[in-house]
């Protein structure tokens, strides 16, 4: 089953409440999410842990409409109709992926600026799920 | 080197079948390849398995190879299951190939199967997202659709592609399909029925996606100094490569290549001693229409981001230059995932040898053909070059 079990979901969790980045030692690039070896220089597995600004611009978007979404997010798909998932180019250099909220849909542009908040992703094993969703900067 | 030759290749119909498990699917494919061999064909000469497969249906997990291969008559030789998501098939003809150039066995069947249909479709989606990276691309609510949709959307924006251009590979491969009397979908598509369908995952529509498919497939591979006692016409492997890529494709240093078709196409061109411009059929993985985009591109068939108007130049069609999917692809044939790897190897070793049931599919005169099996969204890719 692909649904994320409560402890690999608290593994997580410094990437997911506060991206926690990990910046390699030796060519200073900064991995997100984290690597066993830098991915960048294949040369180093010691890091420095920053925190990234969460601001970016989408890379790329998704609309994701009824039969698009996995199981576990068709409730938010019903209730809210199609909604966006980018990949996003951080300041900082990674891309990461993530929703979009508090805009709609058919707004969403390829290259807008965007920052990052916590919210609630979706409820599994009777636990609420929180991570990071982008929102249109400037809001 | 020594050489590799494929002397025999079965396929089950693929589809919906709910009175076939993965051993009688198995089974089905088993006995149509014991029939391809022209002369002399011995279970016993069957010295090793390798079987590609996700998961079964989720009906035999453990030990499933040494499952269908008893149940087949094969005992007592060692078998495995290869699982490398959607690309296990062409890792499971890899595999029966390097063991054969390495000398341990002088005959080897590859085979790959996947029994899709049994459980609800809500539980598929479950168990099909466990080939994308789970921790970050499922946690923002995608299936491969959506994954998909985002390297298409980017390839849009980057190149100009244009959604109808999507759309007339499916239609392209229907065309195909049609004539495939063992295709999931054996019938045509009009580009404004294929265009009009409803959104899954946009730019995605639900005639860009391949479906959930029963099927199975096998392939007899041998040493060449045993091929003449099968058959006077054998397939020879004149190269095979294969290569892993970034799970998450935000990873990726680029989001509109696939590296990993790439690098193993580019390790067998490089065995075989040829080029991209020296294949004449080629069977490529087409999960999603814009997946076939990718691979005209990273292929090399034609430059990077040009791949639409490739297509819409007819290059790709039976009959042109550079026909892909003649069988109908993923998209119309079925995509029943272990499966699909080896079921490619079927097809090309039918178009090479001349024998495709029907003269509508048939690339004529071909002598030189690929086939190409990516993993997910291109986490693992296999590709291998056939010639007569």
């Amino acid at each position: 089953m692909a649904h994320v079990s409560i402890p690999m979901y608290w593994r997580t969790i410094p990437q997911r409440y506060s991206l926690v980045g990990y910046k390699c030692k030796k060519c200073g690039s900064v991995n997100f999410p984290p690597k066993g070896v830098c991915k960048y220089c294949s040369a180093s597995s010691e890091f420095e842990e920053v925190k990234l600004s969460g601001r970016g611009k989408v890379h790329t978007f998704v609309l994701i409409s009824a039969g698009g979404a996995p199981p576990e997010f068709a409730e938010q798909e019903k209730a809210g109709g199609q909604y966006p998932v980018a990949i996003v180019q951080l300041e900082e250099g990674p891309k990461v992926i993530g929703q979009i909220a508090d805009i709609n849909p058919k707004d969403v542009k390829i290259d807008m600026p965007v920052t990052t908040e916590l919210r609630k992703i979706y409820t599994e094993e009777g636990v609420i799920r929180y991570g990071f969703k982008f929102v249109p900067a400037g809001k | 080197m020594k050489k590799v030759a494929i002397v025999g290749a079965g396929q089950s119909r693929y589809g919906e079948f709910p009175e076939k498990g993965i051993k009688e699917l198995f089974f089905e494919a088993y006995s149509d390849m014991s029939k391809s061999v022209d002369k002399n064909f011995d279970p016993k000469a069957i010295e090793a398995a390798y079987i590609g497969n996700l998961g079964s249906g989720g009906f035999q997990l453990g030990n499933m190879s040494a499952l269908v291969a008893e149940y087949v008559g094969l005992s007592y030789i060692p078998t495995m299951r290869i699982e490398n998501a959607c690309a296990s098939g062409g890792y499971a003809l890899v595999a029966a190939i390097m063991d054969v150039l390495s000398g341990t066995h002088k005959v080897a069947l590859a085979g790959g199967v996947e029994k899709m249909t049994d459980v609800s479709g809500l539980k598929q989606k479950y168990w099909l997202g466990v080939s994308g990276d789970t921790e970050y691309e499922r946690l923002a609510g995608t299936t491969f659709a959506g994954l998909y949709a985002l390297i298409a959307h980017r390839h849009m924006h980057e190149f100009g592609t244009k959604r109808e251009q999507l759309s007339m590979v499916a239609v392209k491969n229907h065309k195909n399909g049609a004539q495939n009397p063992k295709a999931q979908f054996q019938r045509e598509i009009t580009l404004e029925q294929a265009v009009k369908s409803p959104i899954v995952a946009y730019p995605l529509n639900l005639f860009d996606c391949c479906s959930t498919t029963d099927g199975a497939s096998a392939v007899l591979v041998c040493d060449e100094e045993v091929a003449k006692k099968y058959t006077d016409t054998p397939i020879y492997v004149a190269g095979f490569g294969t290569s892993s890529d970034y799970l998450a494709i935000h990873d990726r240093v680029n989001t509109t290549t696939l590296e990993g078709t790439r690098k193993a196409s580019e390790r067998a061109y490089s065995m075989a001693g040829l080029g991209p411009n020296d294949i004449q059929a080629a069977e490529v993985h087409d999960c999603f229409t814009i997946a076939e985009l990718l691979a005209y591109e990273d292929l090399g068939f034609c430059k990077k981001g040009e791949a639409g108007k490739f297509l819409e130049e007819g290059h790709t069609q039976i009959g042109g230059d550079k026909p892909v999917n003649a069988s109908g692809g993923l998209k119309s044939k079925g995509h029943p995932i272990g499966s699909t790897g080896t079921g490619q190897a079927y097809e090309m070793f039918n178009q090479l040898r001349g024998t495709v049931q029907k003269p509508a599919r048939q690339v004529k005169g071909a002598e030189i053909g690929l086939i190409h099996n990516v993993g997910g969204s291109g986490g693992t890719v296999e590709v291998t070059i056939m010639r007569r």
